[in-house]
């Protein structure tokens, strides 16, 4: 990290050529949050363009919404790129990005469970006009394009398996499998103690695997 | 004396461990025996590239733009820094 960032000052007055943002796609993540720290739009830009596809790919899969994951990518990147103060450059910043990432998804998974009770009306509603009103009206049946797309994307047998998963099966089995973290990596990213880790992703590649073999029945 | 054979299945983290080719050479000669280890091994290796496999998908055109349209970039430090060098 050092020393690409000290030839900054000194190089006859200017950015020396091979330490401006633009060479910033070889860069390692430590090195470009230390660019970004210092104020320039483009390692910002380049960590954006690094994990939009992880970051979105994570969450699309953990509420299987396209809109929504995508506000939910964009909250977790303005949080994160708004507080790069505060990482701690020890851990891997892709670390630190699923966690935020993770915890969004979870928030919004347990805020939709709330949300399904409301299919009835109202748990406060106390008279039948009250449930009807409060009631979630289900409409037209017909898919909008957005609807087609996801179920092509999310159509598929594993990705299908992946969605009957526990969501804290699927954060694990999604940062192992997919995005190649370590179980001390998963462990520090969910907050849960490793041999909890290591008992989520068994379970739920048991899980998978008798969900797949189910379907070739 | 012939060793004993080792007749102990193998856990799912050696599994995983065979799945990346770094199982030992003891326990790779249980796996090399045992129809049923034989049996779940190649279940998890299909399973780990199926995963491995998965798409990554792209949120829509221009999310870059719109993340950075509520970024807050500091004041750049540095005495040396050149403010239009970045865009």
């Amino acid at each position: 990290m050092g020393t690409r960032l000290t030839a900054t000052s000194n190089a006859g007055g200017a950015i020396g050529a091979k330490d401006r943002p633009g060479h910033l796609t070889g860069a390692s993540d430590q090195d470009v949050v230390e660019w970004a720290k210092r104020g320039h739009e483009a390692a910002f830009r380049e960590l954006v363009r690094r994990y939009e596809r992880p970051v979105f790919s994570l969450l699309y899969r953990m509420v299987r919404d396209r809109g929504l994951a995508e506000d939910l990518a964009q909250e977790t990147f303005i949080k994160v790129l708004n507080g790069l103060g505060s990482y701690n450059p020890q851990f891997r910043f892709s670390s630190w990005i699923f966690k935020i990432a993770n915890n969004a998804a979870i928030d919004q998974l347990r805020k939709r469970e709330l949300d399904t009770l409301s299919l009835d009306g109202s748990p406060h509603a106390t008279t039948p006009e009250a449930m009807r009103a409060t009631a979630l009206q289900l409409g037209d049946k017909r898919e909008t394009p957005l609807q087609e797309l996801e179920a092509r994307e999310l159509g598929g047998a594993i990705e299908r398996a992946i969605a009957r998963l526990r969501p804290e099966y699927r954060s694990c089995i999604l940062l192992r499998h997919v995005e190649g973290h370590s179980y001390e990596e998963i462990a520090r990213i969910l907050e849960l103690p490793l041999g909890t880790v290591k008992t989520y992703i068994h379970r739920a590649r048991n899980e998978l695997r008798g969900y797949l073999a189910d379907r070739k029945e | 004396m012939t060793p004993t054979p080792d007749t102990r299945h193998l856990t799912p983290d050696e599994v995983e461990l065979w799945a990346e080719g770094l199982l030992p050479a003891a326990r790779d000669a249980h796996l090399a025996q045992c129809d049923a280890c034989r049996a779940t091994a190649g279940g998890e290796r299909k399973l780990f590239r199926d995963l491995a496999q998965l798409t990554r998908f792209a949120p829509e055109f221009g999310f870059v733009e719109r993340v950075m349209a509520k970024v807050k970039i500091p004041t750049p430090s540095g005495p040396h820094f050149r403010s239009h060098s970045d865009s």
